[in-house]
């Protein structure tokens, strides 16, 4: 306080009347009529105006054009009705023009007839209060929206997963629909390569055979018809692989003990992995039986040996392996087979594993990773075939480097079990030939007695073989064999390529000559036979056969 | 909910007699009537309620499409008319409330046969010729103000819901029951009001009609009252002693006085 303050402040009255004047808060007193009859020292600081400049005018000159409105549509009847009102907000407009954000606290004072005398304003600068509020709302509006985006949110979480799951399933359907429709692409782009290969040769045969029966060259026409005869065997073959892989293939189910099977492949598919591969059979004991044809599960086990075989090209180990399983709903629906009991046979090696996107192409049909004529591509198709045609299942896992596992599950049979039939008189027979042998493959009976007559007259003691399986059976016994004639495309999965490819691993001195209706170079790799390798385009005549068979057994 | 809850429409006096019908204007409730409204209880059927945001109204009934217009608000009139079976009855209308009675007497000539309106403005924007008091930029400050002074409004309007929002029951001991409005629709009433012009179903309103004008009023200046005089086909023009824009509360006995001399 400096000195004239302390001169000024006297007596109680002039102590009170300095409170009044200069007071932190702005004061004013109106008339019954709103207008104004008194204002301290404060008030006229604040504002910039002369006491004399704000007497006797509306207290609502003073304010804001929205504060005005405010005053007279809220205030005004607020104070009326209720003889008070308390902090409301108005803005003032002070003498430079610029706003002052006040407070107003407001009574007022009536006589005894309840009539108003007098309305005293106390008005508290709020310019700092005003902007805090300010942020609360804004950080209130903030938290308001966000909890409100929030409960959205929540009230619309079922049906944004709902949505999303939704969604999912329909990116999956149509990738699922379009390798469908790549995997038919390729199918039917297989066959109708193949089917027309067959056709070519089928009608160039024929118009020769015109042609040459047209000039009376009636001896060269058996030779055309044979050719033409080969072309449409093989388009039968394909027909049966093709019925095998949509499971139309013609089974003979039997009860089989898996086991037993196994056990009596042990030996060819040792011989068909070769040396550096070694073979573990692990057979469940009291393993369930299964009704399955066991040609065609010899087949799938082969097939799946020889994947193994060409999946561990620097050795490694082979592992196959029995056991009963049990698929609940959960699992069953998994796997797209009813639930229940199942015989389960693993195929394990330790090669170089598949990536993803070839497991997921695996059972396509004509789907190969293997060099051009190393693999039909129908191999894994037919064991998918096999398998669910018999009521199972075929899944595969696998890990890049580290190897895969092949699966077949088979439903479980409670019936008696019947011995699997044997190629073991044909082997029997042979293990006691003297002469130079010759195994002769093609599932073509007319082919087999044709090579087999002139094998005969040669010399030479022959024995045949339909399918790959049972050359492979004939080949891992002790029979001599000093030669194998095979055609390329044989039934049942295996070509006459991977046939000779099996049987080298133990005999590696094995003359081969191969047998085709046309120019298959590609089937038997490119042109590039090993040494005592031949081959020879079908239709051939008995010289050229006999020179052949010169060649390799010389 | 029913109209009549919808409006918490209150009826007292005379169940026989002529019905009158008090309606509130922006800023306040039914409590603007209440030095007013008693003393034609014993002549009348007296009718009060809230405009929907106002007051005890139902809140939940609000919409911001229906009242972006008076059309909406004399929507709910002519409802609670028809609701109470009125006919040839007095409408007084209080600022905005006085161009809603106007509207309502035209959508049903037969329910109201006189209008007292006090401090009317059938346009508060100045355009051209017309003067309605206010530029529009004054009115978008005015706008801009109610939308900025959350707080204030707040602590003025309903201080302890604002104190105690999850007490309500203690609200209904503590605060004054008197112009409560939720400030977010009073917000939407204020542009409903201070953007409208109604000047052309002012031209044609055919029932007799009171002015009352006030002096010195901030809101509707006299030319607006002398206006809405001029184009009513059948009016009285009545200038009030009483200052301000609430002779209701300001000057009762006037306003009663004023009204009965009318009807």
């Amino acid at each position: 306080m400096t000195s004239s303050d302390a001169t000024v402040v006297q007596t109680d009255e002039e102590n009170i009347e300095d409170l009044y004047e200069h007071a932190p808060c702005g004061y004013l007193s109106l008339s019954p009529d709103g207008l104004i009859v008194k204002v301290n020292h404060t008030f006229c600081q604040w504002t910039g105006f002369d006491a004399s400049n704000i007497l006797a005018t509306r207290f609502g000159n003073l304010l804001h054009i929205g504060s005005r409105i405010y005053l007279e549509t809220h205030l005004a009847p607020l104070l009326r009705l209720q003889g008070y009102a308390n902090e409301v907000a108005l803005d003032l407009i002070l003498k430079n023009g610029d706003r002052l954000p006040v407070l107003i606290n407001a009574a007022e004072r009536r006589d005894e007839h309840n009539q108003p005398l007098t309305t005293r304003l106390m008005i508290f600068n709020a310019t700092d209060r005003r902007r805090y509020e300010r942020e609360l709302v804004d950080a209130r509006t903030a938290a308001d929206t966000a909890n409100k985006a929030l409960q959205d949110l929540n009230a619309t979480l079922e049906s944004r997963i709902a949505e999303a799951v939704a969604s999912r399933l329909k990116t999956e359907e149509s990738l699922r629909q379009s390798q469908k429709m790549e995997a038919v692409g390729q199918l039917t782009g297989g066959i109708a390569h193949d089917f027309n290969n067959l056709l070519a040769g089928i009608i160039g045969s024929m118009e020769l055979l015109l042609l040459n029966a047209k000039k009376g060259r009636l001896d060269a026409v058996p030779r055309y018809a044979e050719v033409a005869l080969g072309a449409a065997k093989r388009a039968a073959i394909l027909t049966h692989r093709l019925l095998a892989f949509s499971r139309h293939q013609k089974l003979e189910p039997k009860a089989v003990d898996v086991n037993q099977l196994i056990g009596s492949m042990e030996e060819l598919i040792r011989r068909s992995i070769g040396p550096v591969i070694s073979l573990e059979v692990v057979g469940a004991g009291a393993l369930w039986h299964t009704l399955i044809d066991p040609n065609q599960l010899e087949n799938a086990l082969l097939n799946l040996c020889i994947n193994a075989r060409d999946a561990m090209p620097s050795g490694g180990r082979l592992t196959i392996e029995t056991s009963n399983r049990w698929f609940d709903d959960f699992s069953a629906k998994e796997r797209d087979v009813p639930p229940g009991q199942y015989v389960l046979v693993a195929v394990t090696d330790t090669g170089t594993g598949m990536p993803p996107e070839v497991i997921a192409r695996a059972f396509d049909p004509f789907y190969t990773t293997k060099a051009t004529g190393a693999g039909t591509g129908l191999g894994l198709s037919m064991v998918y075939g096999f398998a669910r045609q018999s009521g199972g299942h075929v899944s595969i896992y696998s890990e890049m480097d580290r190897g895969t596992t092949m699966r077949i599950y088979l439903p479980r049979h409670r019936g008696e079990i019947e011995t699997p039939e044997l190629a073991a008189r044909v082997i029997r027979a042979a293990e006691t030939s003297r002469l130079e042998t010759v195994l002769v493959v093609d599932d073509e009976p007319t082919v087999r007695m044709f090579v087999t007559e002139v094998l005969q007259q040669a010399g030479y003691h022959s024995l045949e073989a339909s399918d790959g399986l049972t050359a492979l059976k004939i080949l891992g016994s002790n029979a001599r064999i000093d030669m194998l004639i095979t055609d390329i495309g044989l039934p049942g999965g295996l070509s006459g390529r991977q046939v000779a490819d099996a049987a080298r691993l133990e005999r590696s001195d094995l003359k081969v000559l191969f047998i085709t209706g046309y120019a298959e170079n590609a089937a038997v790799g490119n042109g590039h036979l090993s040494a005592g390798m031949q081959m020879l385009a079908k239709p051939f005549t008995i010289d050229e056969l006999s020179a052949k068979l010169s060649l390799l057994l010389e | 909910m029913s109209v009549l809850a919808r409006n918490n429409v209150i009826v007292k006096g005379q169940r026989a007699a002529r019905a009158i019908v008090f309606a509130h204007g922006f800023g306040c409730d039914q409590n603007m009537w209440r030095f007013v409204a008693p003393a034609f209880e014993s002549e009348f059927t007296t009718v009060l309620f809230d405009h929907v945001g106002a007051g005890r109204s139902d809140l939940s009934a609000y919409s911001r499409e229906k009242y972006s217009t008076l059309q909406g608000y004399a929507d709910d009139v002519i409802e609670i008319g028809h609701a109470l079976n009125l006919k040839n009855a007095v409408f007084v209308g209080h600022s905005a409330s006085a161009m809603i009675g106007a509207i309502s007497s035209l959508k049903d000539p037969d329910m109201f046969e006189s209008l007292v309106m006090v401090g009317p403005s059938p346009r508060y924007i100045n355009d051209g010729d017309y003067i309605g008091g206010f530029t529009a930029s004054q009115i978008e400050e005015l706008l801009d103000f109610l939308d900025n002074n959350h707080l204030g409004w707040y602590a003025a309007m309903a201080p302890t819901i604002m104190g105690n929002p999850d007490k309500p029951e203690l609200v209904e001991e503590l605060t004054n029951s008197f112009c409560r409005t939720d400030p977010q629709i009073a917000k939407h009433f204020a542009r409903t009001i201070f953007t409208a012009d109604n000047r052309a179903e002012l031209a044609r309103v055919t029932a007799r009609s009171l002015v009352l004008q006030c002096s010195d009023d901030a809101i509707a200046p006299d030319v607006v009252g002398e206006y809405v005089h001029q184009k009513l086909s059948n009016s009285t023009f009545v200038k009030m002693r009483a200052s301000g824009h609430c002779p209701n509360l300001s000057a009762p006995a006037e306003t009663i006085a004023a009204i009965r001399d009318f009807v």
